[in-house]
């Protein structure tokens, strides 16, 4: 056992204090000069926690509850589910973790003595007994060793938590199994779902009819499976009858796609409830993105490993939350958690898929002396942040080009970053196209160049050809659907899908947005209103092409924002985000959070839409049978005819639908599938303090198929 | 009788007419009342709903709507001057019941000015509370459908 040493220690900011007072005392008294630390009330871990348990009450409560029991807005804090996620971390970093992310809306504004609290209340609420010391920042035992209880159970052996295939089983006991091609992938078979938009378009359009407008009225639950608890936002792959999940805390499952049974389970690690969107098959490969940074291929037909590669260092915050997409052999995936101000900048990065090789890597950050490296007001490299790759790509076999979205500068606000609204830095809040053989930058379009209200434009890039016309189409949390031409990237049309009032002009030329003045201006802890909200306009819900009507149908939601900026030091290995932000309904909405908007991708204009008050959660596919499937936070998963937006069938799921449906056909009979899901950053936190008389249960993640019945 | 007949019908197609005149001369427009700007942390104390209906004959502004659920009693009622989403200064007191639920009212002549910035969307009405002093209902006003 480490328990720690009795010296009592003093934080840097109470030392600080307490030289103040000691100084005071001096000057007024100059007999007393006997003073010294054990007359002063030393602070001990308990008496930070007696602060903490205040403070948590303030700040935390609310959403995590009064006894860290969770609430619908957030996670418990206590018991096993805190072991589980923090009880092989120390104390820094859960501090760092708090500090970057509590509380939402609001990273940042409490005192570091008040997160040091916090802290404390939360170890010695949850068993740390074997403390004395006051906490530090830097504070580095392992809090599980400082649980009495818990060193006992693991004295008694308690088994780790699983690593790889903790369920046996062989796809080929259910149909063989054949090597996918790369000719499979960009021309895939239409009863397969083979990667997260099913193809290299991400069109998320299945060529499936069976289940039509006239005959959804029917559709019925096949079978539902339970996955395992925590943040999830999934894309099922399905591939000749067999379903690839990706569940929370990085496992993967292969069900069979017919009747539900589980035909293995690998957990890649680590074990946390963290959520992973996508994975990718290739040949005989399941390749997943871990939440550590590292990049792993199974075997698809058993799920045993096959080869593993760092992508980035995870200790100094990179990760990733969405998967790859393999193109032309190679895999090739994005990158997350580039806020902090260290020399490493994020990338997209490419690896041979018969064994991880890496390939290339094109950094989404100009850095001094590059092309646009002079975009970024003259900051030092190492204060360059941002640019984070969070959402997959897509890809043109044609063109070899592998287009990607890429989010914003960090902090959020230019007056946070020491730079100003003309500062753009490349190739933030962009689309690139970068050539997959090379890695080298074809052409990059800025959409909001020095964005300044966490509104970024990471988000899926649609491949849509129109007549001789190869265009790329994108939506951001602004709400603006945009259309480029996807071989040069020059700026070809958009629209506003939902009310936005942060540019006072978009060049209906050149696609050029002018900032409102007050956003421009936007000083330290001055408030900023503005639509939309950071939940979007449109968020990682991706949306639909459906071809056979030339429509691009979106799931949109109207909230709103007010923002306000902190100041962030230029210090090496600081950085963050630092805004604070309250929300509210979008104006004009009569209070509809979610929206499902059509529009022709030829005119640019708005077809039909769909309003209604729950929040939209899912992704929205659509099918060869005029249908547009979405799920919201309401539980209701929807079917609409996607040429009139009306609501031809629904039904309601165990919790929130959320993540990505999909279409697919076993032995001639079609199926969609869908999951329920928790977790979900802004998109969820936003509608949970708007639409407060919405309910869901805090657990029930899980998928579900229905068909017609027979 | 016939010339009766004829002097009622005139009649009583001069009053539709004068009605139909009357009614294209009046606008309404109606204001959906929710929470201030909130987060996790202040989301159980900033609360309610309501709906106001705004009835413009010349410059004349009709006001009556309801509100309900706040989380102290209401204290003051204001028209504010800003476009959707970005609040500005107040222009007109609105009469309020002093309760958590409850009616606002007013009738109000409006300045051309004020005219022109209701047909924009750029009023709205917002509603204090004790324990919301700087506001806990709002809603911006929009011609209603």
């Amino acid at each position: 056992m480490k328990f720690l040493n009795t010296i009592t220690v003093l934080t840097l900011s109470r030392n600080l204090a307490f030289a103040v007072f000691l100084g005071l005392a001096l000057a007024a008294c100059d007999s007393e000069v006997s003073n010294t630390e054990e007359d002063v009330v030393a602070l001990t871990f308990s008496s930070q926690a007696d602060a903490g348990a205040s403070a948590f009450a303030t700040n935390c409560a609310a959403c995590h509850g009064a006894n860290l029991e969770g609430t619908t807005l957030g996670p418990i804090l206590s018991g096993f589910n805190f072991l589980q996620r923090w009880g092989s971390q120390t104390p820094t970093l859960l501090l760092g973790n708090i500090k970057a992310n509590m509380p939402p809306g609001g990273a940042g504004t409490l005192t570091d003595d008040d997160y040091l609290d916090i802290v404390a209340h939360l170890l010695e609420a949850n068993g740390v007994d074997a403390v004395v010391n006051a906490l530090t920042a830097s504070t580095d035992f392992v809090i599980s060793e400082n649980i009495s209880s818990v060193v006992q159970r693991q004295q008694r052996a308690e088994p780790p938590a699983p690593q790889g295939v903790t369920v046996a089983g062989n796809v080929d006991d259910f149909v063989p199994f054949v090597p996918i091609t790369d000719a499979m992938l960009e021309n895939p078979d239409p009863a397969d779902w083979p990667m997260h938009r099913r193809n290299y378009y991400a069109h998320s359009y299945s060529p499936l009819d069976e289940i039509n407008t006239d005959n959804v009225g029917s559709l019925s639950l096949e079978w539902v499976w339970n996955m395992h608890e925590g943040d999830s936002e999934p894309a099922p792959l399905v591939y000749n009858g067999i379903i690839y999940l990706i569940n929370p805390g990085n496992v993967v499952q292969a069900l069979d796609g017919k009747s539900g049974e589980l035909i293995w389970e690998n957990w890649a690690g680590p074990a946390n409830r963290q959520d992973m969107r996508n994975i990718a098959i290739y040949d005989d490969k399941i390749i997943q993105a871990t939440t550590d940074a590292r990049l792993i291929a199974l075997d698809a037909r058993t799920g045993e490993q096959v080869w593993e590669t760092i992508v980035a260092d995870s200790s100094k915050g990179f990760s990733n939350s969405s998967g790859p997409i393999v193109a032309d052999g190679k895999v090739i995936l994005g990158l997350a958690g580039c806020a902090r101000y260290i020399p490493e900048d994020c990338y997209i990065s490419a690896y041979d898929a018969n064994n991880g090789e890496l390939k290339w890597q094109f950094e989404t950050i100009a850095e001094m002396g590059q092309p646009g490296g002079d975009t970024w007001g003259g900051l030092d490299d190492v204060f360059r942040a941002g640019g984070e790759t969070w959402i997959t790509g897509s890809y043109d076999p044609d063109l070899k080009l592998t287009y990607w979205g890429t989010a914003q500068q960090k902090p959020w606000v230019p007056v946070s970053r020491h730079m100003t609204i003309f500062d753009v830095g490349l190739y933030t809040n962009s689309t690139v196209a970068v050539n997959t053989d090379s890695g080298e930058l074809d052409w990059y379009f800025q959409h909001v160049p020095a964005e300044a209200l966490d509104l970024d434009e990471v988000f899926e890039r649609v491949l849509v050809n129109r007549g001789d016309d190869k265009l790329v189409f994108s939506l951001g949390k602004y709400g603006i659907l945009w259309k480029n031409d996807r071989v040069s990237g020059q700026f070809k049309g958009y629209t506003e899908t939902v009310f936005q009032n942060a540019f006072t002009n978009i060049n209906a030329e050149t696609g050029e947005v002018t900032y409102r003045q007050d956003i421009q201006n936007a000083q330290l802890n001055e408030w900023t209103s503005a639509c939309p909200s950071s939940a979007g306009g449109k968020d990682w819900h991706s949306m639909t092409y459906h071809e056979p009507s030339g429509t691009m149908i979106a799931p949109l939601s109207q909230t709103c924002l007010e923002n306000a900026a902190r100041e962030v030091a230029l210090v090496q290995g600081g950085g963050g985000l630092a805004a604070s932000r309250k929300f509210f309904e979008m104006p004009g909405t009569d209070g509809n959070l979610g929206k499902v908007g059509a529009y022709n991708v030829d005119t640019m204009e708005e077809v039909w839409s769909h309003q209604q008050r729950a929040s939209l959660h899912t992704g929205t596919i659509s099918t060869a049978g005029d249908l547009v499937f979405v799920g919201d936070l309401d539980r209701r998963f929807k079917a609409l005819d996607v040429h009139t937006g009306e609501v031809l069938w629904q039904t309601r799921l165990g919790t929130a639908v959320q993540g990505h449906p999909v279409s697919f056909a076993i032995d001639g009979k079609q199926y969609i599938a869908v999951t329920s899901a928790n977790g979900g950053t802004s998109p969820r936190t936003v509608p949970s303090v708007i639409a407060t008389e919405i309910k869901y249960p805090s657990r029930g993640n899980a998928i579900y198929v229905f068909s017609l019945p027979e | 009788m016939k010339l009766g007949h004829k002097a009622f019908s005139l009649f009583f197609t001069t009053i539709l007419l004068f009605t139909s005149i009357a009614q294209a001369q009046t606008e309404t427009y109606r204001a959906r009342l929710s929470p201030m700007p909130t987060t996790p942390q202040t989301v159980s104390t900033i609360l309610g709903e309501g709906e106001v209906i705004l009835t413009l004959n010349g410059n004349t502004l009709t006001v009556q709507g309801q509100f309900e659920g706040m989380s102290s009693v209401a204290t003051m009622a204001h028209i504010h001057n800003g476009p959707p989403a970005q609040p500005g200064p107040v222009v007109y007191q609105l009469e309020i019941a002093d309760a958590t639920s409850g009616e606002v009212s007013a009738s109000l002549e409006l300045s051309d000015i004020h005219v022109e910035a209701l047909r924009a969307n750029e009023l709205y009405v917002q509603i204090h509370s004790e324990t919301n002093a700087p506001g806990e209902l709002r809603g911006w006003i929009f011609e209603r459908q």
